[in-house]
């Protein structure tokens, strides 16, 4: 079977971290890169994070460090949902490889150039790596096959009641990313919020066993902490979507709207603006995931830490 | 039975005359006055089709008053693809021979209101300019007024733009003065309009009623409905009638508390109602109630019940 060849750029990150052991557990994607970018906690951080993450997962691909800040507009971090590291919990390991000598946007131009194939760009972070590499290199659009990615809402936000955190970051670069033409899988609130892993699962996946499934259990608790004092039944893990709707997207529902990111207001900056009722007559230019089966979802995670090994003696 | 004070502030606009032709036959409400704003057609044709409307349906005793000829601080933009350009969408009605009142909307929604002792229901369903220049003249008006139904809005999507809906679009300032007044505020916007609609047929059904009163309910109608089907609709949102069936009696909708803020600045989202029903975010003040859902089959009786009133 042909593997779908993918880049995984991210600000890590709970979520993030559970997005990349899905992707890295699946036999149908080809991680070809990983970027960090800011967003959740410094570039500093992230970049961190991710070579943590890839150590714990044995994920040895180029790995790059992304843009120290947004493309124009001031940093936002979210110390109150992900700790002060951007990555607090269980203990990780110590990175055991070097980053490349290059920016996340070279990586990403050098990888989308010497792939024989498209490749999908699976952002789960704010958008400004991606929309710096397609500002810099527009001739590559031809071979980005889309961008599956995490961000944004078309019926409501979470940082402000407009606007998803990672669009609100770099509005700029998101509005950048989804007039590029090519084509995109939206995993905003409107379906990350019902992709919700209940404390139950959290147990399933300790009993897995390995060293993979126990981090990401307490990843899971950490991340569920936060969202039970908001009133959440489990933690939402928004970013595996974006990496769930190009292996199981049998198990979401989508609709085609065209959407655009607003970059200015005083109460809508950064909010992703679909036309639903036509207004504007225009050719849609993303597939919004609306919703998920919760469980399906749930027993990907499960099976996705299997594959990192039997229990520990 | 106890009454509701109510006035109307309105820019007719066919979906208005439904409105109007409605609120005349609601056994619970005492309809005090009607005050007109530009909005779907100029201020000069609201207040003559306003007066015009009312004496039509024999209502020449309910006194309109003018307001506001342009939104507070922006260019007037009118709906004339659904309204035609009179606001009757052609229709044409002899001309009301009750006296002009020249007191202006705003100071006469203080004066009844004052009157009425905070019972007032102000049922506002076109754009909120003459509510905000109230708000803005009388600082004291908000403890006269029990709550304001409005149409307006939309807690998700928008029909003028993709974000907003035509009467905060119109005049966003107005409506942000109004949200955050402080008095309570009912949220009749598209997520429950588009909801409320009566189709081709029920129209047809009550054009066939055999009052003056109905045939003109469905005559107005005509042109919007045209409209619609371009859409591929064979059916037209009665987006102000549900704002006045709401006054009435609100048993037959659903709907939440909740935050909501007009956006004034943004470049894809002016005249948004931002909302917080659905955030994590959320807004200080929740002063407002969202309708987001009708039982759809029970509006449709109450409108042909009311019609049928007519003979």
């Amino acid at each position: 079977m042909n593997r779908i060849p993918i880049i995984l750029d991210g600000d890590p990150g709970h979520d993030d971290a559970m997005a990349w052991t899905l992707a890295n557990a699946s036999d149908e994607l080809e991680i070809l890169a990983v970027t960090s970018c800011c967003g959740n906690q410094t570039i500093e951080k992230t970049t961190y994070n991710t070579m943590r993450i890839c150590t714990l997962l044995g994920l040895h691909v180029p790995t790059a460090k992304g843009r120290p800040r947004p493309l124009v507009s001031a940093p936002i971090i979210a110390p109150t949902v992900h700790g002060e590291s951007g990555l607090d919990g269980p203990k990780l390991p110590e990175p055991d490889f070097e980053l490349v000598p290059m920016t996340a946007i070279e990586l990403m131009e050098k990888v989308i150039r010497e792939s024989d194939e498209p490749v999908t760009l699976v952002p789960t972070g704010p958008l400004t790596n991606v929309a710096g590499l397609l500002l810099a290199h527009p001739e590559l659009k031809s071979k980005i096959r889309q961008i599956s990615l995490m961000g944004g809402g078309v019926q409501y936000g979470n940082w402000t009641p407009a606007a998803e955190f990672n669009i609100l970051v770099d509005p700029e670069a998101a509005e950048i990313v989804f007039s590029s033409g090519i084509p995109i899988i939206m995993a905003g609130l409107d379906v990350t919020e019902k992709a919700m892993i209940f404390p139950e699962d959290f147990e399933r996946i300790r009993a897995v066993g390995n060293p993979v499934a126990k981090v990401v259990a307490e990843w899971l608790e950490f991340f569920y902490q936060f969202h039970r004092s908001m009133g959440y039944e489990g933690a939402p893990v928004h970013d595996a979507v974006a990496v769930a709707a190009l292996i199981h997207p049998e198990i979401m529902e989508m609709k085609d709207l065209y959407v655009e990111v607003e970059t200015e207001g005083d109460f809508c900056k950064g909010a992703t603006v679909a036309d639903f009722r036509g207004v504007l007559g225009k050719a849609p230019n993303a597939k919004v995931i609306m919703g998920i089966d919760r469980k399906a979802f749930a027993d990907l995670l499960v099976e996705a830490v299997k594959h990192y090994g039997e229990a520990e003696k | 039975m106890n009454k509701i004070p109510v006035i109307i502030d309105c820019d007719p606009g066919t979906d208005d005359t439904m409105a109007l032709i409605l609120a005349n036959k609601i056994e619970n409400f005492d309809l005090l006055a009607v005050t007109t704003v530009a909005g779907n057609v100029i201020c000069d044709y609201t207040f003559q089709n306003a007066r015009n409307v009312l004496s039509y349906i024999g209502a020449e005793h309910v006194p309109v008053y003018k307001g506001a000829a342009k939104p507070m601080m922006r260019e007037l933009k009118t709906a004339p693809h659904v309204h035609g350009v009179d606001g009757l969408a052609g229709v044409e009605l002899p001309q009301s021979s009750a006296p002009v009142e020249t007191e202006a909307a705003w100071d006469a929604i203080y004066r009844i209101a004052k009157e009425q002792n905070g019972e007032l229901v102000l049922i506002a369903v076109g754009p909120m300019t003459n509510v905000a220049l109230a708000l803005t003249k009388y600082n004291d008006l908000p403890k006269y007024i029990k709550r304001i139904v409005i149409m307006g809005g939309a807690a998700i999507g928008g029909n003028v733009t993709p974000a907003a809906e035509f009467n905060i679009y119109v005049d966003p300032e107005a409506a942000e003065l109004m949200f955050t007044s402080g008095i309570p505020i009912v949220m009749c916007g598209l997520d429950v309009t588009m909801k409320a609609y009566l189709t081709d047929a029920e129209i047809e059904r009550i054009g066939s009623m055999g009052s003056k009163e109905a045939k003109l309910f469905h005559d107005v109608e005509q042109k919007a409905l045209g409209f619609y089907r371009t859409l591929g609709m064979n059916y037209v949102a009665a987006h102000d009638p549900t704002a006045v069936l709401f006054a009435s009696d609100d048993s037959i909708f659903t709907g939440e508390e909740a935050g909501v803020h007009v956006e004034t600045k943004g470049k894809l989202t002016l005249g948004k109602t931002v909302t917080d029903l659905y955030s994590d975010a959320q807004f200080d003040d929740h002063f407002v109630f969202i309708v987001t859902d009708v039982d759809r089959d029970a509006f449709v009786k109450k409108v042909t019940q009311l019609m049928e009133s007519y003979s």
